[in-house]
């Protein structure tokens, strides 16, 4: 998301990416539209509980309920995996940080992160709502809603932590490392939380078993949501940078 | 490693008896983790500070899930949720401990006098982490029997009970390793408690996960025990191996 | 309707303010963020130009 080449160029706000930025979003809201139409209007729906007999609908014989709140999953899969692209961002711009010891690298990781704290949110906000209509309650202990909550949390407790630390060299350090363990938690949440079969309490999984229509719309829709996040990546750094930029001529002012 | 202390024994008789050549010449890393770590048991072991208020902490967590419990209905099912609440137990009381193993180096400054030698910041992690687990594993040798001592009286635990050891101990070797790096950073921020509290949860939730179920599994035994043990503990170790490593490279960053 | 018709359509009306409000709140996630960033940059710029109004101030004093 910024160009550094053998040079020690750090990355800041006018370069390259912003000019891609302005495009990126406009391509970004053209793919999760289309991807939206073709959500609704193109992809057979899927089917839930069974019925008492079958129609003929369309062209194919149906039996089952059709069921409209699995659409929410077309923006919900995108909108998770985006979340989890903004955390590898995060955890590599840490990674610079701690090899090179420039600021600039901790500003990269603190937006990163940011990114992947609203996405994380929009996840959840979408499993919500797919949650409450299928099992009509609010929150059930299942594999993919924990682990978004605890992945949540994590992000949440490096925020406070910026906020805990005055120091900023110390602020950065600390927080690049958090970052770092928060990459590698994230995949073993997952895993951990699929792997581990558990009969008390059943676990659904409702991805098993895409189609490739339904795998297609995914696809498109990350796109989207990939390319609207890379332009608020851009957009937040181009305004720290110059809040930073601000506060430096301050300084040298002596204001 | 014989010939290298030898030749170190050499080079500091030869030198000027200054303090600063002392100081030049290096022990072995193995050396440096044994002197830290003894220094650290020793210390513990001399107050017992930390170890009695672990272990009455963990008697009150235990008289708190007694009143909890106090309206449930003695049967087969507390064995699903024994699992679960002493491990409930141990987050709480590896909490307390790592808090205050790190309280003594900040407020007597050894921290700073323990960075000022040349050690190996990786061996420093490994010494404290040890400590850490040493007086984890004697809190849980002490909150484990009294925690069967008072809820025994819901439910008799299946045959493959003390099979149970081994998640403790793949649990407790995680916490301590992963909860040294985080008490670390969060020594040195304003809300030192909570702080590492809010760190430690979310990072440590995996390995909860696998131990309370290879727990649950033991304690009930039957088909949850031949479906769930082995897997559990497998993501257990595995978590273990991942994390051990990965506190082990970054506690530099976090101690410099 | 013929009844398993209706059967199969049963979930639809029912779910639909669960879809619609999922994808809303989305979209007023993502917007709430562009006005974080739009605040941030308002602060900035008010800033900048009290510098620059300062920096003339100091110049003019100086002559």
């Amino acid at each position: 998301m910024a160009p550094e080449g053998k040079s020690p160029r750090l990355p800041e706000a006018g370069q390259w990416p912003d000019r891609v930025a302005p495009a990126a979003l406009v391509a970004g809201i053209v793919l999760t539209t289309v991807g939206f139409l073709m959500a609704f209007l193109w992809v057979p729906p899927v089917g839930g509980a069974s019925v008492g007999g079958a129609e003929l609908i369309g062209d194919a014989m149906v039996s089952q309920k059709l069921l409209l709140s699995q659409k929410i999953f077309y923006f919900h899969m995108p909108v998770a995996i985006t979340s989890f692209i903004a955390l590898v961002f995060g955890a590599w711009y840490s990674l610079r940080f701690l090899r090179t010891r420039e600021a600039r690298y901790d500003t990269c990781a603190r937006i990163a992160l940011e990114i992947t704290l609203l996405f994380i949110a929009l996840t959840m906000i979408t499993g919500e709502m797919w949650t409450r209509f299928e099992w009509g309650v609010w929150w059930s202990w299942e594999p993919r809603l924990t682990t978004y909550l605890v992945l949540m949390l994590v992000v949440i407790a490096y925020f406070v932590l910026r906020g805990s630390v005055d120091e900023p060299e110390r602020r950065a350090a600390f927080s690049a490392v958090v970052a770092i363990i928060a990459f590698i938690d994230a995949p073993i949440c997952f895993m951990v939380t699929r792997l581990i079969p558990s009969s008390i309490h059943p676990v659904v999984l409702r991805e098993g078993g895409m189609s490739p229509e339904m795998g297609l719309c995914v696809a498109v829709v990350a796109a989207g949501m990939l390319c609207v996040a890379f332009a608020l990546y851009r957009a937040r750094f181009r305004q720290v940078r110059l809040a930073q930029r601000v506060e430096a001529l301050k300084e040298e002012l002596g204001d | 490693m014989a010939e290298r202390e030898k030749q170190e024994r050499a080079r500091r008789s030869d030198a000027p008896a200054s303090p600063r050549s002392e100081l030049c010449a290096r022990p072995s890393a193995l050396e440096q983790y044994r002197v830290l770590l003894m220094k650290d048991l020793r210390q513990e072991l001399r107050t017992k500070e930390m170890l009695v208020s672990m272990g009455i902490y963990a008697l009150l967590v235990i008289v708190v899930f007694g009143v909890a419990l106090s309206f449930a209905r003695p049967g087969a099912d507390f064995l699903e949720v024994s699992g679960g609440l002493l491990w409930a137990l141990v987050v709480f009381t590896s909490l307390l401990g790592l808090n205050r193993s790190f309280s003594h180096e900040t407020e007597n400054g050894c921290l700073e006098g323990l960075l000022l030698a040349p050690l190996d910041r990786g061996v420093v992690f490994l010494a404290k982490a040890t400590s850490n687990l040493a007086f984890l594993a004697i809190v849980e040798v002490i909150a484990v029997p009294l925690y069967w001592v008072f809820f025994s009286s819901f439910a008799a635990p299946a045959a493959s009970a003390p099979l149970i050891v081994v998640p403790l101990l793949l649990g407790s070797v995680g916490i301590a390793g992963i909860g040294t790096l985080l008490s670390t950073i969060t020594a040195s921020t304003r809300g030192k408690d909570v702080m590492l509290a809010l760190l430690f949860v979310p990072v440590v939730f995996p390995l909860l996960y696998a131990c309370v179920s290879a727990t649950t599994a033991a304690l009930a035994g039957g088909v949850l025990m031949e479906e769930a043990f082995a897997t559990s503990l497998a993501l257990a170790a595995g978590y273990d191996v991942v994390m051990l490593l990965a506190s082990w490279v970054l506690y530099d960053f976090v101690v410099s | 309707m013929n009844p398993i018709l209706a059967d199969i359509y049963s979930t639809i009306l029912p779910s639909a303010p669960y879809v619609i409000a999922a994808y809303a709140l989305l979209w007023v996630a993502l917007l709430a963020y562009v006005l974080v960033i739009a605040r941030g940059q308002k602060r900035a710029e008010a800033q900048l130009m009290l510098l620059e109004e300062a920096l003339a101030d100091r110049q003019a004093k100086g002559e």
